[in-house]
């Protein structure tokens, strides 16, 4: 007996679920946005550093600001793809979860039809 | 990787979990997930079941964290709800055999004293075991738990899964003997 | 589990367009199934799953065509226009009011609606219902009620159904195929039919 104990023991010794599981469930949970941290705009401007930069780097502000524009459209966008693509495969995934209740709930409808019925009970004999 | 292994930093991974830390959260799959997967795969005999199994387990945790008491509950807690769920599912669909298994998928790493064809068979025939008494055996061989806990996490007389045990045993030792894997002489 | 799909959620994620639009009463075939909060509080676990034609067709981009499931997934739901369920586990027997389940009922007395299985089992004390609506020759809609002591479960189908498709479904999905043909035997006697039904599903 204690052999096939140790055997079963051995043989069903933990495996790891496929690559990425961790990430799949983390995707698949409600979301949680935690608030910005807003910095007003009226202390960055009395910032002395802030007004140095201001009055001697316009031109270079302007580049900068075309590059941070160009880039920020672009990390938007990537973000905005990235937003898309977890709400598509959360909603995949409530798809294929409708889908599995579906057809559980045929797989009983068709085992109650499979199901023989009851023999009717036997009828009485006449009593003389 | 055992539970148990894997409670050195729960407290705190809990704690942080149920204050909202989807890092913490994540963290506590990882130290659990090989063991849930397991035993939604040994239930199962599927990886992609046992995968959405695993999965559902998690996503009730991510739910229910605020009545996770302690690291102990929350190992009791995942077997529960992996257990019984892989029962749940299994009872709907009449499942009274495994499929075969996959090549390499389901047999964990190789050790010296291993034995693959052995193994293989043992967890066929864990397959071909109903429900109730596959979970039995799951949650004493894979999981290493004692009777008492076993039978609070199926809800079940403890007599229940002595007995479950002592068939599961009796049944996999006869094929076992039957298919020459072992020998009579092995028997106690 | 309460795997509730955040419709709006989604919405805001979604480009303009699709939030424009707006919802319009139900199509044919779709019942008004309430979310039933109350009861989802109570539940150890519940699905909630609300998708209609543009979540449908939004989820579907994202169904892996290299998956058998995801990829017989993504056929069956090309021509449906819903796809709507509601399912709730409790930890102790007939816990959900049947009211509930009457009120949805009552939607499958409208004209249209046919019962094509009626199924009660009182070994398990399972209750199947499965109603289909035909118009113009043609399936619009399938509903399905199916009440078990510890789950109540609605599942509401609406679109052009090819039954075909749909009987497809049955093993499919993760969930271990039916062997009911095969006659094959378990190794070991399953237990007795009392305790599994009694065993909870979930803490």
């Amino acid at each position: 007996m204690k052999d096939i104990e140790e055997s079963l023991r051995r043989a069903m010794r933990p495996v790891e679920p496929p690559q990425g599981f961790a990430e799949r469930v983390m995707r698949a949970l409600p979301e949680r946005t935690a608030p910005a941290n807003v910095v007003p705009l009226s202390i960055v401007r009395k910032t002395p550093a802030v007004a140095a930069w201001r009055r001697f780097s316009v031109p270079a502000a302007l580049a900068a600001s075309l590059l941070i524009a160009v880039f920020t459209g672009q990390h938007v966008a990537t973000l905005q793809a990235e937003r898309e693509e977890q709400a598509g495969l959360a909603a995949s995934r409530e798809l294929m979860q409708a889908l599995r209740v579906t057809s559980q709930k045929l797989d009983l409808a068709y085992e109650a039809v499979q199901r023989p019925a009851p023999a009717p009970p036997a009828e009485e004999e006449n009593r003389s | 990787m055992k539970l148990e292994s894997a409670q050195a930093d729960t407290p705190l991974l809990l704690d942080r979990a149920r204050r909202g830390d989807q890092a913490a959260f994540a963290a506590l799959i990882r130290m659990h997930q090989s063991s849930v997967f397991s035993i939604g795969l040994r239930m199962l005999n599927r990886r992609d079941a046992a995968e959405d199994l695993a999965q559902d387990v998690f996503l009730q945790l991510y739910r229910k964290l605020d009545s996770i008491e302690s690291i102990e509950h929350l190992g009791f807690w995942l077997r529960r709800v992996a257990a019984n769920l892989a029962i749940d599912w299994l009872r709907r669909a009449a499942y009274t055999r495994g499929t075969p298994l996959e090549e390499g998928a389901e047999i964990p790493a190789p050790q010296a004293d291993d034995d693959p064809l052995m193994d293989r068979e043992l967890l066929r025939l864990l397959g071909e075991l109903a429900p109730a008494a596959r979970a039995v055996m799951v949650l004493r061989y894979q999981e290493d738990r004692d009777v008492a806990e076993i039978a609070t996490a199926l809800d079940m007389p403890v007599n229940t899964v002595k007995s479950h045990i002592k068939r599961s045993l009796t049944a996999m030792r006869g094929k076992m003997i039957g298919a020459q894997l072992i020998t009579a002489e092995e028997l106690p | 589990m309460n795997a509730r799909l955040v419709s709006g959620l989604l919405a805001l994620l979604i480009a303009g367009p699709l939030m424009a639009q707006a919802k319009g009463p139900p199509l044919r075939g779709q019942l008004l199934l309430p979310e039933m909060a109350s009861l989802a509080d109570k539940a150890s676990e519940s699905v909630s799953v609300t998708l209609d034609s543009q979540l449908l067709g939004f989820a579907s981009r994202f169904l892996n065509p290299e998956d058998p499931d995801e990829a017989a997934a993504k056929k069956i739901v090309s021509s449906l226009t819903g796809i709507y369920v509601r399912k709730f586990t409790f930890d102790t027997d007939y816990a959900y009011p049947k009211a509930d389940i009457e009120g949805i009922r009552r939607q499958l007395a409208a004209p249209g609606w046919s019962q094509i299985v009626g199924a009660r089992s009182k070994k398990d004390q399972t209750n199947v219902d499965v109603y289909m609506l035909v118009d113009g020759g043609k399936a619009r809609g399938l509903a399905i009620i199916a009440s078990e002591p510890r789950e109540f479960a609605v599942v509401n189908i609406v679109g052009s159904i090819d039954l075909e498709q749909l009987h497809e479904l049955e093993g499919k999905f993760g969930v271990p195929e039916m062997q009911i043909e095969s006659g094959k035997k378990p190794a070991v006697a399953p237990a007795p039919a009392a305790k599994e039904a009694s065993k909870p599903r979930t803490p």
